[in-house]
């Protein structure tokens, strides 16, 4: 079982490594912070999966601080990208 | 059995290559947005890098730091930067212009320097070495926690997390003392901001009570508390969350000292009566770092949602 949990860590964080390319491509700002988002998600089921392999909670709390956190960021990102008339037009 | 060490391998590997690389990215990325989602994300998987480390306190802080609130923090920046922002640019062409070989040389060979002389501290450490793990161990039962990471910072090196609440007053009264009068930002029309402010913004303060809590036996603890704090307050500001303003003025700044305030005189009155800097009495210390630990969070939490505004706070209507 545990095999299959770092298994399944490691295709994610593959996953991870490809997303990269959203971020650096763009082209708009919006592309890199949905890319930045993904990573987000993907880092808490990372999280999970290794806290399941290493039956650790601490892991858990990590992974729950990720996910609040994330949400703030998004909405830091959405206010200001939709009050600057500039950032609307690279979309 | 090998196979899943190979596995974990190919996971440390990948992982190292990825936060190299976005490293280097943010260094070296021209666009400040870029790099601040790139930063996000370099803050992201440090704090797997904390975890694959068998440290989930650090990741933990990582995680609520990092990865989380600097974004805010650093766009929150950017945003004030965009007035200033094509001086910057026209001192980045001309910087560009003026870069001579010697001006690449140099700092080249002071890189070599340092990457030298950090590899020979690094060859030269023991391969086994205990540090202080086990001065920590000896002593865990007095400390009034069970965490040993809790126990270090509030109990035997007390007076580090002493001066680090002082340096985050101290950041923000620089801030304040830069950054002029800000006024809170109109409430939002937004039906999706609203009702995602009240389902997180509860959730949000419920986890960091939980994290403080759990800091005594578990990683947690007041910095990491202090900053999903923290978060539900940027999240208040940017729903424009109104605040009256004579709350704005004492009670905010009566927050923002309690926890270098409570530290400083828990510190002066064990020293009288114990004789030396936080030197809790045996049966007391639990308590005693619990309540050093909550008014931390508050000022933690508080600090950072100041900082994130940039500047006095001033209520939208004028009195």
């Amino acid at each position: 079982m545990q095999m299959l949990y770092i298994s399944l860590a490691l295709f994610l964080l593959a996953n991870l490594a490809v997303g990269m390319w959203r971020v650096l491509r763009g082209p708009g700002v919006a592309d890199r912070m949905l890319a930045a988002q993904l990573f987000g998600t993907t880092a808490v089921a990372i999280l999970l999966l290794l806290a399941e392999a290493a039956k650790s909670n601490a892991l858990r709390d990590v992974a729950l601080v990720f996910a609040l956190l994330a949400a703030v960021t998004a909405v830091a990102f959405v206010k200001r990208a939709w009050s600057m008339p500039e950032a609307r037009d690279i979309d | 059995m090998e196979a899943l060490d190979f596995a974990l391998g190919l996971f440390d590997i990948l992982l190292v290559f990825l936060v190299l690389s976005l490293a280097w990215l943010v260094m070296s990325s021209e666009d400040l947005f870029r790099a601040i989602v790139l930063f996000v994300a370099f803050g992201l998987l440090m704090a797997l890098v904390w975890v694959r480390l068998e440290a989930p306190d650090i990741a933990l802080a990582e995680a609520a730091i990092g990865a989380g609130l600097t974004g805010a923090l650093m766009m929150a920046a950017l945003d004030r930067l965009s007035s200033v922002k094509p001086i910057q640019k026209v001192a980045a062409s001309a910087q560009r212009k003026q870069l001579s070989l010697s001006s690449k040389v140099l700092p080249l060979i002071a890189l070599v320097l340092i990457v030298l002389g950090l590899g020979y501290a690094l060859l030269s450490l023991p391969e086994i070495a205990d540090g202080l793990t086990p001065n920590v161990k000896e002593n865990m039962a007095q400390s009034g926690v069970k965490n040993p990471v809790t126990a270090v910072l509030l109990n035997f090196r007390g007076y580090d997390t002493l001066l680090e609440m002082v340096v985050l007053l101290l950041a923000l009264l620089s801030v304040w003392s830069l950054g002029g009068e800000r006024k809170l930002s109109p409430r939002s029309t937004n039906p999706i901001l609203g009702s995602l402010c009240r389902v997180l913004v509860p959730v949000l303060i419920l986890v960091s009570c939980y994290l403080l809590w759990v800091g005594a036996d578990a990683p947690g603890g007041a910095f990491q508390a202090g900053s999903v704090l923290g978060a539900a307050g940027v999240l208040l500001l940017l729903s424009g969350w109104h605040v009256e303003q004579k709350y704005l003025l004492w009670p905010l700044r009566f927050i923002l000292i309690l926890g270098s305030g409570v530290f400083i005189i828990m510190a002066a009155v064990l020293l009288l009566i114990q004789g030396g800097l936080l030197t809790y009495p045996v049966a007391q210390a639990g308590w005693m770092i619990l309540l050093l630990e909550s008014a931390a969070t508050l000022s933690i939490g508080a600090t950072l949602a100041a900082l994130f505004l940039g500047g006095v706070p001033k209520s939208r209507v004028d009195q």
